[in-house]
């Protein structure tokens, strides 16, 4: 039986999207990497399954409000197999290059690994330390120290 | 033929590569046994665009699941706090923080000041010098002048820029009249060393520093030790050190790339493989005069293993602090809780760390914070959260308790067929109620700068990543197993340089004063050498 559409519905509803920057996880087409992300994983792909196992029938025909209410009892029942399929679908979902563009246009964080560029910070200011220093000694001395 | 030399060591990490480097120094023939191999920084993966998922998996902190060829699995199943380690040449660096902080004085005398746990058979005033000199050689960016800590001397560089959210943490430290200070660290804000670059806060050094800005053993202790004429010898497993009837170390066998069983002789065995690979490696040496494994004929190899079970606050600021430049562990600190107040329902203290902020996927997935809700919020949730947080840790001095140990498992082996060691581990009451302490007083600062929201952690069950106490220092071998050089009572010859020989935890991060031991230990060493007992 093929999944996909399932796990598509699964995704939209984790990830809706927001019709502006965001997009839905599942119609933006991450099913397929979301199972590359379980087989990083140990019984990862097990996890999946069994979830989609667990899915109403008719789960991708349902309406919104009736696919997160089956999410929430499947959360509720299976917490740990239904947070490993969300982490890979976050793992899916904030690696894509194209949802990362989104992420550097609202928030402005750069699409890029961090290196080689990095990022420029202003230096320390050392007049910040100038309360702490008039205090004076606040360690506890000891005799042989 | 069996080669024989003066020293061998086990483990080339923080400890096993500072005195590589100076029993070298001193005329003696070297070799170092490592599990792992070098690592190559042309793979540093925070050159590709999915570098936050080897986090995740290929450079999770976590041996077991990390799990690569190198690693050797720990049972972990009765562990409330699970391990945190890597093994390669520059062991447990590579992965590290570099937050360079040093202990107290009234750190090694926690008994007479405060009656519980045992004073240190050695003082601050012992450390001072070696502290320095690890110093220079790991280059340290920082700010000499804390009223928090003794006198100590310039520090090599700069301190690091702390970032929008250091800044605001720290106006609120001094609207509640509390110390803080820019931490000390471990990395370069300028070349320092030999073809170390200076650290261009790309923020995460646990995956390896791809301009060797942040210091890590490989890249600091090794190359001088090798050009003193140290020899390191990498995929070694050492399953044994081998004993004469008296009890004396005759060398170590181990298994090499190969998988041949190997020997070297050695006058002195120096082991460095960190507070759970060395005491495994002493419960695995049972020999007629060692029946229950090197050193422990009082039962203590391996117990009172200590952390610094830590709780964290998250807080959420307004405005964007763009918390994920610069090095994700260090920036400033905060020791107003440190020393023992009677007032309070717990004795000793703790540290608060100022930790950065996450990258995108971290953020979502919660490594701070809780992972981000899915659902229809979801999106304006990850807005609300993503580079506006800082974290403080509230990281306590965890007591020794002997119940608290590494053992052999009788459940899982590693690839040569060895058991693995197991941890047992149980966080006590003490710790418990300055979390909750700690915990108040973190929000308490948060909400003095401004945040929006404030998220507390009571335990991260990740912390395990200060692996100390099982082999301890002391003068009376009925209670310790080294001396305060850290020479094991019953085998002379074998010294234990690691975090295993910690008689107290203290609250802050060890490294510094694991490398300031392990030197001293090695200048004693050098020093009585014509009178140390080798076996026949
Ligand atoms: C994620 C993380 C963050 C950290 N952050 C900080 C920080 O900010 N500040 C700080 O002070 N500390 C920090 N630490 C802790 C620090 O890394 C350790 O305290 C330090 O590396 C311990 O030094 P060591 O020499 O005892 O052992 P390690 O550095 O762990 O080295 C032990 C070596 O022994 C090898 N080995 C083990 N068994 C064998 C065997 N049988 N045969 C051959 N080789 C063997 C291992 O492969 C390893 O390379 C952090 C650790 C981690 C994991």
């Amino acid at each position: 039986m093929n999944d996909t559409p399932k796990l598509v519905a699964l995704l939209d509803t984790l990830m809706p999207g927001d019709g502006i920057d965001w997009p839905a996880a599942g119609a933006h087409g991450l099913a397929d990497k979301t199972w590359e992300m379980a087989r990083l994983q140990p019984d990862g792909e097990q996890a999946i399954s069994t979830m989609i196992s667990m899915l109403p029938p008719g789960f991708n025909d349902l309406p919104e409000d009736a696919r997160e209410a089956a999410l929430r009892e499947i959360e509720t029942d299976e917490p740990a197999i239904f947070g490993s399929v969300v982490s890979f679908a976050y793992n899916a979902y904030y690696t894509d290059p194209e949802v990362r563009d989104v992420i550097e246009r609202v928030c402005g964080y750069e699409n890029r690994p961090p290196q080689p560029l990095g990022y420029e910070l202003p230096p320390f200011d050392e007049s910040l330390l100038d309360q702490v220093k008039a205090r004076g000694p606040i360690w506890r001395a000891v005799p042989d120290s | 033929m069996t080669e024989r030399v003066d020293v061998v060591i086990v483990g080339a990490g923080a400890s096993g590569a500072a005195v590589a480097w100076r029993f070298a120094g001193a005329g003696m023939s070297v070799v170092c046994l490592e599990r792992g191999g070098w690592i190559d920084y042309d793979q540093v993966p925070s050159r590709s665009t999915d570098w936050e998922l080897a986090r995740q998996t290929t450079h999770h902190p976590n041996p077991n699941i990390r799990a690569n060829e190198w690693d050797y699995p720990i049972d972990d199943a009765d562990a409330a706090i699970k391990p945190m380690m890597y093994n390669a040449v520059g062991g447990s660096t590579l992965h590290w923080g570099a937050h360079f902080p040093r202990f107290r004085p009234s750190d090694f005398r926690a008994r007479s000041l405060d009656g519980v746990a045992e004073d240190w058979p050695l003082s601050y005033g012992d450390l001072a010098p070696y502290y320095e000199e690890n110093d220079r050689i790991m280059g340290v960016a920082g700010i000499n002048g804390d009223p928090g800590n003794p006198h100590r001397d310039p520090r090599q560089m700069q301190p690091l820029p702390i970032g929008r959210g250091a800044e605001r943490m720290a106006n609120a430290f001094d609207s509640l009249g509390w110390h803080w200070w820019v931490s000390d660290a471990a990395i370069n804000t300028e070349p320092y060393g030999e073809g170390r670059g200076a650290c261009n806060n790309c923020g995460p050094c646990d995956l390896g520093c791809a301009l060797r800005a942040r210091s890590s053993t490989d890249v600091t202790y090794w190359p001088l030790a090798v050009r003193a004429g140290a020899r390191l010898v990498t995929g070694a497993r050492v399953f044994e050190i081998e004993t004469d009837a008296s009890g004396k170390a005759t060398g170590v066998a181990f298994c090499d790339e190969s998988g041949e069983t190997r020997r070297i002789q050695a006058s002195v065995v120096v082991l460095a493989a960190n507070g759970v690979g060395t005491a495994r490696l002493m419960l695995l040496s049972r020999s007629a005069a060692h029946p229950n494994g090197l050193g422990n004929q009082n039962d203590l190899v391996g117990r009172h293993l200590m952390h610094h079970p830590t709780g964290m606050v998250t807080g959420v600021f307004d405005e964007p602090i763009d918390g994920f430049k610069g090095p994700f562990a260090t920036s400033i600190l905060c020791q107003e809780f440190y020393e023992t107040d009677p007032e309070r329902d717990f004795v000793r203290g703790f540290q608060m760390q100022l930790v950065r902020s996450d990258a995108p996927l971290g953020t979502a997935v919660g490594v701070y914070l809780p992972r981000v809700p899915w659902g229809e919020d979801h999106h304006q949730r990850f807005l609300d959260v993503f580079g506006r947080t800082a974290s403080l840790t509230v990281t306590t001095e965890d007591l020794p308790n002997p119940e608290n140990r590494v053992t052999l498992s009788s459940d899982v082996t590693d690839g040569d067929g060895l058991p693995a060691p197991k941890m047992t581990y149980r966080v006590d009451g003490n710790t418990k109620r300055m979390i909750r302490f700690g915990i108040d007083r973190a929000t308490e600062a948060f909400e003095a700068a401004g945040a929006v929201e404030t998220l507390p952690q009571s335990l991260l069950e990740g912390a395990g990543f200060h692996l100390l106490g099982t082999a301890r220092m002391g003068e009376d071998p009925e209670v310790s197993v080294v001396d305060g050089n850290c020479r094991v009572h019953s085998a002379p010859n074998v010294l234990v340089v690691d975090g295993s020989v910690f008689v107290t935890a203290a609250a802050l991060n060890p490294t510094p004063t694991i490398q300031a031991i392990a030197l001293r230990a090695a200048d004693a060493l050098i020093r009585d050498r014509a009178g140390i007992e080798v076996a026949a």
